[in-house]
């Protein structure tokens, strides 16, 4: 039952990285021991899927990652050691996150996948849910949590990138995530499950909403970087942990989004602000979420 | 007039004339190739390729076909390499061109497509960027983040993805909303 993360992470040509995540005593991320860089994207991510492993007791999070400031170095190594560090980690889960979107990488590494880890669910966020809607992947994938600018894109069968999306589809004029998680669907853009991070959270399966979550409504989650990221680490460690799929994405919001109310969210906070909250919005509420309760 | 004399072309690319592509391995390339062609005086636009095209995160420039040998050779001469040169736009796409205002009070946020920017007012600091996917957003947040919006690069400058061009649109619109808020205006 373990989560695997492939990744990048913001240094220029930075080494491959890989092992186990922690999280040292001041808050940074490490893997196999080795701190990375404490901002939005990847470390928000692992630090975020690290706390509910440390809740529930279940593997630490293992990330396979290597320096890339958006050249594509760091993404060419790690789809190049994914099928080793499969074959020796034999996750459960298998996220890719923030990676240079190269649509040829993407379809090698999930053919790979089929035959090294057949059973493993894949998730995508970022990059990673990039590359696998624009190669017609998604529908192969598990879980995507894209956002309300991104969740066009997924419903666009025209365009390999959110930046081409038809400026009707991101998030007013009109906008509408029900209808355009059923058009992913139809179109084979969608992930089985989807979780659209907004000022309301929608969760679809199939196509159809299963659930909304807008309790607790903290707006400034939206603008602090990372906030996105640390829902999909979430939803990412409570898959590995054996939630049901939409279970996952549910609890993943909500604890977001109380972990934003306790730490009584501005603008100006940071991702690693809300990851130090999820200890104790896990320890109080998850029970009474989830009905999985630790001791 | 020499066959291969700078041009200034001030007329929008396309109206009515016939347009080809530059394509490149990566967006830093078509954003360096752009500032060549702009300082040279060409009129191009960013645009997506077609689909059967693309490889990912791709951007490529239009350009009227007529003018493809010139501005070849200012691109090459920029030390940009070009991937290729094809000569119908057909399935191209524009770069989202939709920028929208979240007012938090002692901060703004502007969004451009699915990227944003966070920024204090009273001193400028640039406090949170956030949204996309691309590896340079992460790189980007740490390199901009606790800086003034003046004393920072372009994100466009310091970023190699589509990702990073939306980011720059988010800088650009915030920039401005700012210095006009400052000069008595409503920001």
């Amino acid at each position: 039952m373990t989560l695997l993360v492939v990744a990048t992470y913001p240094v220029a040509g930075g080494t491959v990285l890989e092992g186990r995540v922690t999280i040292e005593s001041d808050g940074a991320v490490a893997i196999g021991g080795t701190r990375v860089p404490s901002s939005q994207g990847t470390s928000a991510m692992l630090g975020a899927a690290a706390q509910v492993a440390a809740h529930l007791g279940t593997s630490a999070p293992y990330a396979l990652v290597a320096g890339d400031i958006g050249r594509g170095d760091g993404t060419r190594a790690v789809y190049e050691r994914l099928l080793d560090a499969v074959t020796r980690v034999r996750p459960s889960v298998v996220a890719f996150h923030y990676m240079q979107p190269v649509m040829a990488l993407m379809r090698k590494a999930v053919d790979g996948l089929a035959e090294a880890a057949p059973g493993a669910l894949l998730v995508a966020d970022a990059g990673g849910m990039y590359a696998a809607k624009a190669a017609g992947l998604a529908s192969r994938f598990e879980l995507m949590t894209p956002d309300v600018g991104e969740v066009g894109f997924l419903a666009d069968p025209s365009v390999t990138h959110p930046a081409y999306v038809s400026r009707y589809l991101f998030g007013n004029d009109g906008f509408d995530p029900v209808m355009l998680a059923a058009s992913a669907h139809e179109t084979g853009g969608s992930a089985r499950v989807l979780l659209i991070k907004g000022a309301r959270d929608h969760i679809t399966l199939d196509g159809r909403v299963a659930e909304v979550v807008d309790e607790p409504c903290v707006p400034e989650l939206e603008a602090i970087g990372g906030t996105g990221d640390t829902v999909a680490g979430l939803a990412s460690a409570f898959l590995a942990a054996g939630f049901p799929t939409v279970d996952a994405a549910r609890c993943a919001c909500l604890a977001n989004r109380e972990a934003g109310r306790v730490m009584g969210a501005t603008p100006a906070m940071h991702a690693s602000d809300l990851v130090a909250a999820l200890p104790g919005v896990l320890a109080s509420e998850l029970c009474g979420w989830s009905g999985v309760c630790v001791a | 007039m020499a066959l291969f004399a700078r041009r200034d072309r001030k007329a929008a690319p396309g109206a009515d004339e016939a347009l080809g592509l530059f394509l490149f391995d990566a967006v830093n390339d078509a954003l360096a190739a752009e500032r060549a062609l702009k300082a040279a005086g060409y009129e191009v636009s960013l645009v997506a390729p077609p689909p059967h095209l693309r490889a990912g995160c791709d951007l490529s420039i239009a350009l009227p076909r007529v003018e493809q040998v010139g501005a070849e050779r200012e691109i090459v001469g920029a030390g940009v390499h070009i991937r290729d040169w094809v000569a119908d736009v057909e399935g191209t796409a524009e770069v989202c061109d939709l920028v929208t205002t979240v007012d938090f009070g002692q901060w703004l946020m502007v969004r451009a497509g699915n990227m944003k920017i966070v920024v204090e007012k009273a001193t400028g600091v640039i406090v949170n960027t956030s949204g996309g996917g691309c590896p340079d957003i992460p790189y980007l947040n740490l390199e901009l983040v606790g800086k003034r919006l003046h004393e920072v690069p372009r994100p466009k400058d310091l970023g190699y993805t589509l990702c990073g061009l939306m980011l720059d649109r988010a800088y650009v619109e915030v920039r401005s909303q700012l210095e006009t808020a400052a000069q008595g205006g409503d920001a």
